[in-house]
């Protein structure tokens, strides 16, 4: 094995790991509107979630070609630019979990990759078009879009159902989110999962192990593996949830859920068809405050809408600087594997540094709390 | 004339018909349910007070509801797969 094959093997190892840590993450969207309706019990929500994501991994390509294809030129690509283009994500998904900033591990993967290649082969082989045309514009579309659909479709349904008795009525939305939930969790599988497909393609195409680099297609072993993270990952997450969720998210009735979800569902799957790489968070946020304003106004957190249009607009930016600045460090380093090696093992301790200190913050603030209920 | 730069790189046919296909999709789908519910609320609520026809008629609107639910699913779902 030579280093380029070393440094290949690192960028598969460190992309899994992202999509990964993107199931793990995306856990809570995609199954809390289920739980918190009461439609499905957590376990079976988290362990169907998981296996639909995996599904979901198969059912289109069209987001992997995007980010392989679309958004950087794939000759001025080298795998240890993809490497720093995945440290720049993963590092700013770190941040942004640290100060519970709602930020797309889409965009990030994506302004990672961008910065990492801007900083590496200039701005001639950043595809502008591509990045607005494909990523940009659709990522304002989405979340607005899926507002509105929820909105429509909840308004639609009390319109339908509004005198019924409420108890049959919530149980038969209940059973219909067995469906809708079900849904969302292939539709997310279609989105988020391609994206790894796709960054690994680009690295593949670089190191020379993909014979039609025009028109290049994803291996079977990346669909697998990127599949296996995702769903592996979203399985993990689940139990944090089951754990700590329960109480804590927005109360909203079965029929709400169910809109939310099948607006959801369907605008991740409308954008994958046509190649699309969502923020699959900000889409299923978008649809949760359309189904809860059509209702209420009130019932809608605004401020968390103002942190994800705070997050949206920082990500990619951030993201591509840390990209940047990554390919600077493991520059120093030369072309071989000893860079991404030096960088791996920067950011892992940084992730374990940072998990210990929060969960430190966090163990001291449940003691504040619990000795602030004691009587005294 | 010097067009916006978003009218030269956007593929705004494709997303008008992500924008289409969503809202039919999400509306037509939670009314086909929601008109799923209503017809086997009222079925059952015609079947209690005797009303037997009434209870037909219901039930047949939410099988019929129900299965255009699953049939956008179906269709949706194998046009992804068949692209």
């Amino acid at each position: 094995m030579d280093s380029g094959d070393a440094v290949l093997v690192i960028v598969v190892a460190v992309a899994l790991a992202f999509d990964f840590t993107n199931g793990f993450h995306d856990t809570a969207n995609v199954v809390a509107t289920s739980i918190s309706t009461r439609a499905v019990p957590p376990r079976a929500a988290v362990a169907f979630a998981a296996v639909l994501n995996f599904v979901g991994a198969f059912v289109s390509l069209e987001v992997a070609a995007t980010v392989a294809k679309d958004v950087v030129r794939a000759d001025a690509v080298t795998p240890t630019i993809i490497f720093a283009g995945l440290i720049g994500a993963i590092a700013w998904n770190l941040v942004t979990w640290y100060y519970g900033l709602p930020a797309s591990s889409s965009h990030a993967l994506i302004g990672g990759v961008v910065g990492a290649v801007f900083a590496a082969a200039g701005a001639g082989a950043v595809l502008g078009d591509g990045l607005l045309g494909k990523v940009i514009v659709p990522a304002i579309v989405a979340p607005i879009l899926a507002f509105v659909v929820a909105g429509t479709a909840i308004t639609g349904a009390y319109n339908i159902v509004g005198r019924l008795r409420p108890g049959p009525t919530a149980s038969g939305f209940r059973l219909g989110q067995l469906a809708s939930g079900g849904v969302l969790a292939l539709a997310h599988g279609t989105n988020d999962a391609q994206k790894t497909m796709g960054v690994i393609l680009l690295a593949l195409i670089a190191h020379g192990s993909i014979p039609d680099a025009a028109e290049p297609q994803v291996p079977f072993w990346v669909v697998v593996s990127a599949a296996t993270a995702i769903a592996l990952g979203t399985y993990s997450g689940g139990w944090r949830i089951i754990k700590t969720m329960g109480s804590r998210i927005h109360k909203m009735d079965s029929a709400q859920g169910f809109a939310a979800q099948g607006a959801g569902a369907v605008v991740i799957l409308a954008a994958s068809h046509s190649g699309y790489p969502l923020s699959t968070t900000h889409v299923i946020s978008g649809g949760v405050m359309g189904a809860g304003a059509a209702k209420r106004l009130s019932a809608v957190r605004w401020g968390v809408a103002g942190n994800i249009v705070v997050a949206w607009v920082l990500t990619l930016p951030a993201a591509a600087l840390i990209g940047a600045a990554t390919f600077g460090l493991t520059y120093l380093f030369g072309a071989g594997a000893a860079g991404p090696l030096v960088v791996t093992v920067l950011i892992a301790v940084l992730t374990a540094a940072a998990l210990v200190r929060r969960s430190r913050q966090l163990s001291l603030a449940g003691e504040a709390e619990a000795a602030a209920e004691a009587p005294s | 004339m010097i067009r916006p730069l978003a009218a030269e790189v956007v593929d705004w046919g494709s997303l008008l018909e992500v924008i289409v296909v969503s809202l039919v999709g999400g509306v037509g789908v939670t009314a086909a349910f929601s008109l799923a519910v209503l017809g086997a609320v009222r079925s059952v609520d015609s079947a209690r007070e005797r009303r037997p026809v009434a209870a037909g008629v219901f039930g047949a609107v939410a099988i019929a509801a129900l299965a255009g639910c699953l049939a956008a699913i179906v269709y949706g779902i194998a046009i992804m797969v068949s692209k």
